[in-house]
């Protein structure tokens, strides 16, 4: 059980995906002028996350590995993660309205946040076992989750200030992240 | 013709020069800018990705039902991402190791997927061409020369030979992660900057 | 309906073309890269523990079989003569597999010396089985007859403190080559012989 707090830990805070291992930068800084955009998105996130890191786990294990054709990892992990993210949306319409209007537009998205993909391969390089591998998802999840609501948080704040023009958008987006990693620096050495 | 490509090609390079302009890609472009070396090896397999995708993705613009283009794009750019996922571990094994999960990465880059659904699906295979090879070279330069900044203030050196005297102390913050959001956000700045005028 | 055969087709039609593509490059590149993996991740061990031989361990390589795996031996020779062979072990470790080379005199079957080549244990406690020589120099100079294991376990090995499990992975390691060496023997005294005519 401490173990699996451990890396639980590790992955929310040490190695924190978006500002640590850089994955899953596009939506950090495209929804997070908003504070409901940046909530929406991270619940989608945890959501697909966890999904994606047990299925891509499955399939690597007892697919790819067995049949000795792990050179097609990149090719059917981005297959299962796109077919998934289709499965839960449209799961998601018919049997959940109340989530689905608040996730709807954010799912599509999921697809092409390196975030998922990344987190999926990190699972198999690490060579996780399969209750470490939904550990570590769930962990990455909240990690990006916890990042993304304390920037939209300061962004929202930053709006209404005097930005020198060039400055501002994504330019300052970017110095305001750079800012929260250098919080999340302290954390390297916890673990 | 020659001149319609010269136009799509140059577009690429600066008025349209990801990720500065198109601000998309940009995990790649934080996470292996340590240095110059990384950089340009990230941008030189990202532009063989874009340039074969775009090239396959145009000429099968017609045969492709619309419904489930996506799909198609990302089986497409999976399979060239594997191609120089593997070209790599054979002939530059050591870069392939430094830059890691990024390769694989390159299939979410939104550049990629990106182009083939806002340009190759829609224009003819000589203009996507171009436009992938402008785009990829837009992209490795850039790549460069935030890897220079970071590079050159954060361990002293260009492409490992030292550029200040022996008394420099090096910036280490630039090479850590929250140096490469800083860096780039000044980056960035610097280009609203030279743009306006 | 025919939009749905069409996509059907043109889906089916392109992951089989991917599939095959990959395929043919995986095959033509599989040597390349496994080339690339001794150069640039085993051959620094093997030399670290093969100091003093006349020959390219990586040149002087043979295969054999045990239970369905293939196991790669390299061989020093001093003034031509095959002296010791070095082969690789993996251990269960924190992380994942711990990788072992172990370098065994064929005369006096001891080791000479090991060395780790993989893995993937927390930094600062278990990775200082790759960093700290204190650890792995106990293996030199135990003969094949020792129990590899750590003290705890009734074996010889004083395990780094904090990092009971890497030690034990890399001993894990140890004794799957001392076991293999042994039950392989005859087989690798023909080789070597072979290798000296």
């Amino acid at each position: 059980m401490g173990d699996y707090i451990v890396l639980a830990i590790s992955c929310i805070f040490v190695n924190n995906i978006l500002l640590a291992q850089f994955l899953g930068n596009c939506p950090f800084l495209g929804t997070s002028k908003k504070m409901e955009t940046a909530t929406g998105m991270a619940m989608a996130v945890v959501f697909v996350l966890v999904m994606a890191g047990m299925i891509t786990w499955i399939t690597d294990n007892y697919l790819l590995k067995p049949l000795n054709i792990e050179f097609l990892r990149t090719v059917s992990f981005i297959l299962v993660i796109a077919s998934l993210v289709q499965f839960v949306e449209m799961f998601l319409k018919k049997s959940m309205p109340a989530l689905y209007a608040g996730l709807g537009i954010f799912l599509p998205l999921i697809t092409t946040n390196c975030a998922v993909m990344g987190v999926c391969l990190i699972n198999i390089n690490e060579e996780y076992t399969f209750v470490q591998a939904i550990v570590a998802s769930l962990a990455y999840a909240i990690g990006f989750g916890l990042a993304l609501i304390l920037f939209a948080g300061i962004r929202e704040r930053v709006n209404v200030a005097r930005v020198p023009q060039p400055l501002q958008d994504t330019s300052i987006g970017l110095v305001t992240a750079g800012i929260i990693a250098l919080s999340f620096f302290a954390f390297k050495g916890m673990v | 013709m020659a001149q319609s490509m010269v136009k799509e090609f140059t577009k690429g390079l600066w008025a349209e020069i990801p990720p500065f302009r198109l601000v998309l890609g940009l995990c790649p472009v934080l996470a292996v800018t340590k240095s110059v070396e990384n950089g340009i090896g990230m941008g030189i397999a990202t532009t063989f990705v874009l340039v074969c995708s775009n090239f396959l993705v145009s000429l099968l613009r017609n045969i492709i039902p619309t419904k489930v283009r996506i799909a198609c794009f990302i089986v497409i750019i999976a399979t060239f991402v594997t191609v120089v996922e593997l070209m790599m571990q054979a002939y530059t094994y050591p870069l392939f190791l430094k830059l890691g999960i990024f390769i694989p990465l390159i299939v979410v880059n939104c550049i990629v997927l990106g182009r083939a659904e806002a340009f190759a699906f829609k224009n003819a295979p000589h203009l996507a061409i171009a436009d992938g090879l402008g785009m990829g070279i837009g992209f490795t330069l850039s790549l460069g020369a935030l890897g220079a900044v970071r590079e050159c203030l954060g361990s002293g050196t260009i492409l490992g030979n030292a550029v200040f005297g022996p008394g420099f102390q090096p910036f280490t913050f630039m090479v850590e992660a929250p140096g490469a959001f800083v860096c780039l956000g000044l980056m960035l700045c610097l280009m609203n900057l030279i743009g306006k005028k | 309906m025919r939009e749905m055969i069409s996509m059907v087709v043109v889906l089916t039609v392109l992951s089989a073309f991917s599939g095959g593509m990959l395929a043919a490059v995986r095959t033509g590149t599989q040597d390349k890269i496994e080339n690339q993996v001794l150069k640039f991740q085993k051959a620094p061990a093997i030399k670290k523990i093969l100091s003093n031989v006349s020959n390219d361990p990586l040149q002087d390589r043979f295969k054999l079989t045990d239970n369905d795996q293939e196991i790669t031996f390299f061989v020093g020779k001093v003034d031509n003569k095959p002296q010791a062979v070095v082969l690789e072990g993996k251990g269960k470790g924190y992380g994942g597999d711990v990788g072992l080379m172990v370098g065994i005199d064929i005369e006096t079957d001891a080791v000479i010396g090991v060395w780790v080549t993989t893995h993937s244990e927390t930094p600062g406690l278990g990775s200082r089985a790759k960093d700290n020589p204190d650890f792995v120099s106990q293996f030199s100079g135990l003969g094949l007859d020792k129990v590899f294991a750590v003290k705890n376990d009734g074996g010889e090995i004083d395990a780094m403190s904090g990092a009971t499990i890497t030690s034990k992975a890399v001993c894990m390691a140890a004794k799957q080559v001392q076991e293999l060496y042994l039950r392989l023997k005859p087989e690798i005294q023909k080789q070597t012989q072979q290798m000296a005519n």
